[in-house]
């Protein structure tokens, strides 16, 4: 378990180093989504990425016009990385009782789904989310 | 931590298999892992929509735990656990297969230039 944790971080490491270096706009060895390519819609992960990357340069504006979902989620994951590094740390069985909530993932689900419509739609206060 | 180890395995007042202890909430037992964070991961980092079906999955866990349906929670668990793992998986390998692709595409192209 140890072992994976070490890869797992190297991993990590590494692809931070990628997605700070190179902009995914410009260099095309970046995958890009296959949904996006096919369909030519935006999934609701689509332009995470760039969005990536500018938020490792600290863009905080740009990357929400990337992806706002995914800046709006990382307070959340920032918490329960936090409490999974503490719960690792300290020996402690620690689970946020949050997520066991049997409204959060309905909630979750309905955001998701209303975002991947919102962002396809070619209006104007829509558009804005588009990728 | 040995000689610890007789002591966690049977904990005593345990109630009967299959009863719910008495003056108790269905929270007596913990629920199963809902992967509900995971398939978060999935839908927003992995590009595909197999993420949802973790999230629709995690919401059976949940609810169907508080109705104190343990066995219905597990079977979502394990539906959210592989539609996650499904997610993951074929992110990873789709981001790897056009990494390959390039990789090769660009040695192919390397090689043509010294063929000319």
């Amino acid at each position: 378990m140890k072992l994976l944790y070490i890869l797992g971080s190297i991993v990590l490491l590494s692809l931070v180093v990628i997605y700070y270096k190179f902009n995914p706009e410009v260099y095309n060895f970046f995958p890009e989504c296959p949904f996006h390519k096919y369909l030519h819609l935006d999934c609701p992960g689509c332009g995470s990425q760039r969005a990536i990357h500018a938020l490792l340069h600290l863009n905080v504006q740009k990357a929400m016009g990337y992806n706002l979902l995914l800046v709006l989620s990382l307070p959340l994951l920032a918490v329960q990385l936090f409490s999974k590094a503490y719960a690792y740390f300290t020996n402690q069985n620690m689970v946020l009782g949050f997520w066991y909530n049997p409204n959060t993932p309905k909630i979750i689900f309905v955001i998701v789904m209303l975002f991947w419509i919102a962002r396809n739609l070619p209006y104007t206060p829509f558009s804005y989310l588009a990728a | 931590m040995e000689d610890q180890k007789p002591q966690e395995q049977a904990p005593f007042g345990q109630p009967p298999f299959g009863q719910q202890p008495f003056g108790q909430q269905p929270f007596g037992n913990p629920a199963p892992k809902n992967w509900l964070v995971e398939s978060i991961l999935v839908t927003l980092f992995c590009c595909l929509p197999f993420g949802i079906a973790g999230i629709v999955n995690a919401a059976n866990v949940n609810s169907k735990h508080a109705a104190g349906d343990y066995a219905g929670a597990q079977a979502a668990s394990a539906a959210a656990g592989k539609w996650t793992k499904i997610g993951f998986f074929v992110g990873i390998g789709v981001g790897v297969l056009y990494i390959l692709f390039f990789v090769v595409l660009g040695l192919g192209g390397a090689m043509m230039g010294n063929y000319r």
